[in-house]
């Protein structure tokens, strides 16, 4: 990944994808390391309604209180491709992305018909 | 065999187009201005092929549905207002079509209204539940093609073909300035409702469109809303023809099945209100996924009917809240086409903040490639978008002075 990339425009609020094409969450924030005049690099994605809490002000905080206190920290080294969306190298569960719709699916497999 | 699938597909754009929204306006602004307000339509329905083409092919060529594009170009902040907006228009669009509904079986078959409501949710529910998306989106459209009764009984009420011809052409005949104004705007907003581009963006991901498919987008888009349109003209055609200086304003979806009754006589009503059904139903659905996608879409999780019920857990669950939700709202036994006028005057002020990411990432050749937006697309795009902007500024003062269109 060496050309060059619009981090606010090309990554950033941008889906996850993991590596079976899973949507597991989105770009809602950037980890980038690298003090004044040093060279900054992007070291994570940082995904999570905690991480809204600092991103919209007053909207933010309400959405990140009702969202809960989920983050999640996937380096930067693990991200396969950025095309249209943000594709991972593993699969979801193996970063920790994803997991209300892993702990709600049980639920919605107790009703006939869910695998329709 | 191709041709055939394009067939289909535009047939049920068709019948998906009219929804509670475009019977209600389309039917009193005839009865309120005659043909006079059927250039708006045009001017509507030119939008909304517009601005779905668009989102069309952003979905086939780069995957992103509107949320996606919405939060990617507009941020989070400004995502999250266009969120709250979209998602309570739609669930005022959801209940008041769920309502239409319920109004439509208890037409047909005079049981009591609350039970046709539970009645109806159950039966949405379950078909959402268990039925593939493809047929879905056929039995709805097919069953509304019904509505082309109107058509009939248009051309059967024998309006004054001169009077309609000048109805394309843009005038003011009225000293009503304000009342003509509102029906505008509602007209616009009805033809141009947001989440019918939710629906056909997020639709389009759902049948795994890819850049192959561009035809039958534009194909759908052009011929199918164009179409739909033409349902609209007929809609307002009976209504001016049967309603104007009567006095009488339709206010009620039994009215408006009149339209086809008093030229076609008890087929026609019959046919109008398995149309009917089906339409609002059908939008039902719509609006029903709409707000599940958008949520979905602006969270990141997994979405769509393509996945089962299961692989995409808080999307089903969202949309079954919904449902929840809509239950409540109609049960409280509030008028379903009061709450339409509403649900489309307040979509009206959301409009903006909906089309103009779906604008951006269309031009985007980041993505878009070669795909991104032509020079007729930017063009149409803009003028919409100044248009849109003009109607959602003006469209609660409007519905202030006009009393919500009673003067």
């Amino acid at each position: 990944m060496s050309e060059e990339l619009d981090l606010g425009l090309a990554v950033l609020d941008h889906q996850l994808l993991d590596c079976d094409g899973r949507r597991c969450g989105n770009v809602d924030d950037l980890a980038i390391e690298g003090g004044p005049g040093e060279h900054a690099e992007v070291a994570a994605i940082l995904s999570g309604p905690n991480v809204w809490r600092g991103r919209a002000g007053f909207l933010g905080r309400i959405a990140a209180r009702i969202g809960g206190d989920g983050r999640v920290r996937t380096p930067w080294s693990e991200v396969a491709e950025v095309e249209a969306h943000v594709t991972l190298k593993k699969r979801a569960p193996d970063y920790g992305l994803g997991r209300l719709d892993d702990r709600l699916r049980p639920w919605i497999e107790r009703i006939p018909g869910a695998g329709r | 065999m191709k041709i055939f699938q394009i067939a289909l597909g535009i047939l049920a754009a068709i019948g998906g187009f009219v929804d509670i929204g475009d019977l209600v306006f389309n039917v009193a602004a005839g009865a309120a201005f005659g043909y006079q307000l059927l250039w708006v339509v045009v001017v509507g329905v030119v939008g909304i092929i517009v601005y779905s083409e668009m989102c069309g092919r952003v979905a086939a060529v780069s995957e992103k549905a509107v949320f996606d594009a919405v939060r990617e170009r507009v941020g989070f902040g400004a995502g999250l207002t266009t969120l709250i907006a979209a998602q309570v228009v739609n669930l005022m669009t959801l209940a008041a079509e769920v309502g239409g509904v319920a109004i439509c079986l208890r037409l047909l078959s005079g049981l009591p209204y609350r039970w046709l409501i539970l009645a109806a949710i159950v039966a949405l529910g379950l078909i959402v539940w268990v039925v593939s998306f493809d047929w879905i989106e056929r039995i709805f459209g097919y069953g509304g093609l019904c509505l082309l009764v109107f058509a009939v009984a248009a051309v059967k009420l024998h309006p004054d073909w001169g009077d309609v011809a000048h109805g394309f052409v843009p005038h003011v005949d009225t000293s009503d300035t304000l009342l003509y104004c509102y029906f505008a705007v509602g007209l616009l907003g009805a033809a141009m409702t947001p989440y019918e581009v939710y629906f056909y963006s997020s639709g389009a991901i759902e049948e795994g469109w890819g850049p192959k498919d561009l035809g039958i987008n534009r194909a759908n888009a052009l011929i199918g809303y164009g179409l739909g349109g033409f349902l609209s003209f007929a809609l307002m055609i009976t209504g001016g023809a049967l309603f104007l200086g009567q006095e009488i304003e339709p206010e009620l979806l039994g009215s408006i099945a009149m339209g086809a009754q008093v030229p076609l006589g008890q087929v026609g009503l019959v046919l109008a209100l398995i149309g009917i059904l089906f339409a609002v139903g059908g939008a039902s659905i719509d609006t029903l996924f709409s707000g599940a996608y958008n949520l979905a879409q602006f969270m990141g999780w997994e979405w769509g009917r393509y996945r089962s019920n299961a692989g995409a857990p808080r999307f089903t669950l969202t949309w079954l809240v919904l449902l929840v939700l809509a239950l409540g709202i109609v049960m409280t036994g509030i008028d379903p086409v009061m709450l339409t006028e509403y649900a489309v005057i307040f979509s009206v002020v959301a409009l903006p903040l909906t089309y103009l990411p779906i604008l951006l990432v269309a031009n985007d050749k980041a993505y878009m490639g070669r795909y991104a937006n032509g020079r007729l697309a930017n063009v149409l795009g803009a003028t919409y978008f100044v248009i849109i902007l003009a109607v959602s500024l003006s469209a609660i003062p409007l519905m202030i002075l006009t009393n919500v269109g009673q003067s």
